[in-house]
C-alpha cells in the first residue's frame, strides 16, 4: 500500500452555500442580533481614566499587523477589536495592560474563527515578551467572564457575502470589491468613530465605498451614484442618509491614512502615487496602516 | 500546542510587529487585577441567581434551588463509569469537600432553580394594568428553561 503525503499550504474551506446567503431569514436575523454585540457606551468618556482614544489606535495598529503578519482570517482583527471594546466598555483598565488585552482578544478571536488558531506563545513575542503566556491564559478567563461567554458576536464581514449576491455585478468584479471592502472593515475597526456603528452599515458602507472608488479606474457596477446607496441602504434596512454619511467618513478614514503613510514614507515620487489613489482606492491592502 | 518547528506561519525574523506598546508591564499588578477582576466575575453570577458557586450552596433571593434526582438526560450527559472518572470534567478546581456532591445515583446537573416572587402583596409587573392576584405562578423546571423564554421575549419584541 502506498501511503500519499502532501503538505497543504491552504486552509480547506467549505463552498459558500447558497442556502444561507440568498435566504433573507439569514440576513434579517444578522440584523435582529447585531445590536446586542456592540459596546454599551462611548467609554473613553464614562468609564476609561487611564486609557485615552490614541493609545486605542495604537493597540489597534499593532493587532492589524499581528493578524496580517500571520495571515489570520479577515474576521479575526475585527472580531478581537469588538472584543475588546466590549470589555473596555465595562471594565477601566490601566493603559499597560491594553496590550495584553489586545494579544487576549487576538487570542480568543482567532480561536473561533481560525483552523489553526494563533499560539499563547506567538502572541507573546509578539508583544516583545512583556506578557508570559500564563498571564494571557489568565486573562483569557477573565475577558471571557467579562464579555459572558459572547464570543460569537456579528461583524461586518458576516454581511459583506449577503450584500454583495444581492448586487447586480458582474461576477467577475466581485473578487476586487469583496476584497476591497474588507480593507474598509479593517480600517473601521482601527478607528473608534465606527465602534458604536452597527456591523451591517459599516458593510454597507465599505461595499458602497470600494464600488464608489473602483469604478473611477473601471466599470464595476451597473447601477452607480444614488441609485447604488438605495439599493444598498434596502438591502441591510439602513437609512438612505446615515449610509451616505458613514461611506462619506470611510472615505475620510482611508484619506487619512493614506495622508499618514506618505508622511511615513516621506518619498516624493511615492507620495505623488498616492496622492491619485488617494479617491481610487486601488491598493489600500498594500498600505502599513 | 503544536511544535515550533512546524509552524506554517512563523514569525518573520526581526519583525517589526514585535513591539512593546505601553512600556514596562508589572506582572503582580496584572496577577491582582486577574484576582479581582475573576473574583468580581463570581460575584455577578452569584447576585444573577443567588447561588454560591464555588461552594455549590443555593442563597436568599429570586430563586428557590432544589435538587433534582434526574432530569431526563440522554445517556451521554449521565456518569457513565465509577464517581472518581468524570471529576475530571471539572478541571480539578472543585474542591472535593464540596456540598453539591451527593450519594449514590445522581447527575452533575442536580440543581434546579424557580422563580419565586419578591413579595406576594407586589402588583404583578406586566405593563398591560392589574392582573388577577392568583396568577402568580411563574414556575421554571431548571435553568435552561428560564434562559430559553428569556431568549423568546428578546426575539419577539424585535421583530419586525
Amino acid at each position: 500500500m502506498e501511503l500519499l503525503c502532501c503538505e497543504m499550504d491552504r486552509v480547506r474551506r467549505a463552498v459558500p452555500d447558497g442556502n444561507l446567503l440568498y435566504d433573507d431569514r439569514v440576513l434579517q436575523n444578522l440584523l435582529t442580533i447585531e445590536e446586542r454585540y456592540l459596546p454599551q457606551c462611548s467609554y473613553f468618556k464614562c468609564v476609561q481614566k487611564d486609557i485615552q482614544p490614541y493609545m486605542r489606535r495604537m493597540v489597534a495598529t499593532w493587532m492589524l499587523e499581528v493578524c496580517e503578519e500571520q495571515k489570520c482570517e479577515e474576521e479575526v482583527f475585527p472580531l478581537a477589536m469588538n472584543y475588546l471594546d466590549r470589555f473596555l466598555a465595562g471594565v477601566p483598565t490601566p493603559k499597560t495592560h491594553l496590550q495584553l488585552l489586545g494579544a487576549v482578544c487576538m487570542f480568543l478571536a482567532s480561536k473561533l474563527k481560525e483552523t489553526i488558531p494563533l499560539t499563547a506563545e506567538k502572541l507573546c513575542i509578539y508583544t516583545d515578551n512583556s506578557i508570559k503566556p500564563q498571564e494571557l491564559l489568565e486573562w483569557e478567563l477573565v475577558v471571557l467572564g467579562k464579555l459572558k461567554w459572547n464570543l460569537a458576536a456579528v461583524t461586518p464581514h458576516d454581511f459583506i457575502e449577503p450584500i454583495l449576491r444581492r448586487l447586480p455585478q458582474p461576477s467577475e468584479k466581485v473578487p476586487l470589491i469583496r476584497k476591497h471592502a474588507q480593507t474598509f472593515i479593517a480600517l473601521c475597526a482601527t478607528d473608534f468613530k465606527f465602534a458604536m456603528y452597527p456591523p451591517s452599515m459599516i458593510a454597507t458602507g465599505s461595499v458602497g465605498a470600494a464600488i464608489c472608488g473602483l469604478q473611477q479606474d473601471e466599470e464595476v457596477s451597473s447601477l452607480t451614484g444614488d441609485a447604488l446607496v438605495e439599493l444598498l441602504a434596502k438591502i441591510t434596512n439602513t437609512d438612505v442618509d446615515c449610509l451616505k454619511a458613514c461611506q462619506e467618513q470611510i472615505e475620510v478614514v482611508l484619506l487619512s491614512s493614506l495622508q499618514q503613510f506618505r508622511q511615513e514614507q516621506g518619498d516624493g515620487s511615492k507620495s505623488e502615487d498616492e496622492l491619485d489613489q488617494a479617491s481610487t482606492p486601488t491598493d489600500v491592502r498594500d498600505i502599513d496602516l | 500546542m503544536s511544535e515550533p518547528s512546524r509552524d506554517a506561519r512563523p514569525i518573520p525574523r526581526g519583525s517589526k510587529a514585535c513591539r512593546r506598546l505601553f512600556g514596562p508591564v508589572d506582572s503582580e499588578q496584572l496577577s491582582r487585577d486577574c484576582d479581582a477582576l475573576m473574583a468580581s466575575c463570581v460575584q455577578e453570577a452569584c447576585d444573577r441567581w443567588n447561588f454560591d458557586f464555588v461552594t455549590e450552596t443555593p442563597l436568599e433571593g429570586d430563586f428557590t434551588w432544589e435538587r433534582v434526582w434526574g432530569l431526563g438526560l440522554p445517556k451521554l450527559y449521565l456518569p457513565s463509569g465509577p464517581r472518581g472518572a468524570q471529576d475530571n470534567l471539572g478541571g480539578g478546581k472543585r474542591p472535593s469537600s464540596s456540598p453539591a456532591r451527593l450519594q449514590g445515583d445522581h447527575v452533575d446537573l442536580s440543581l434546579s432553580c424557580t422563580l419565586v416572587p419578591r413579595s406576594p402583596e407586589q402588583p404583578e409587573g406586566s405593563p398591560d394594568g392589574p392582573s388577577t392576584s392568583q396568577g402568580r405562578k411563574r414556575r421554571q423546571t431548571s435553568m435552561t428553561d428560564f434562559y430559553h423564554s428569556k431568549r423568546r421575549l428578546i426575539f419577539s419584541k424585535r421583530r419586525p
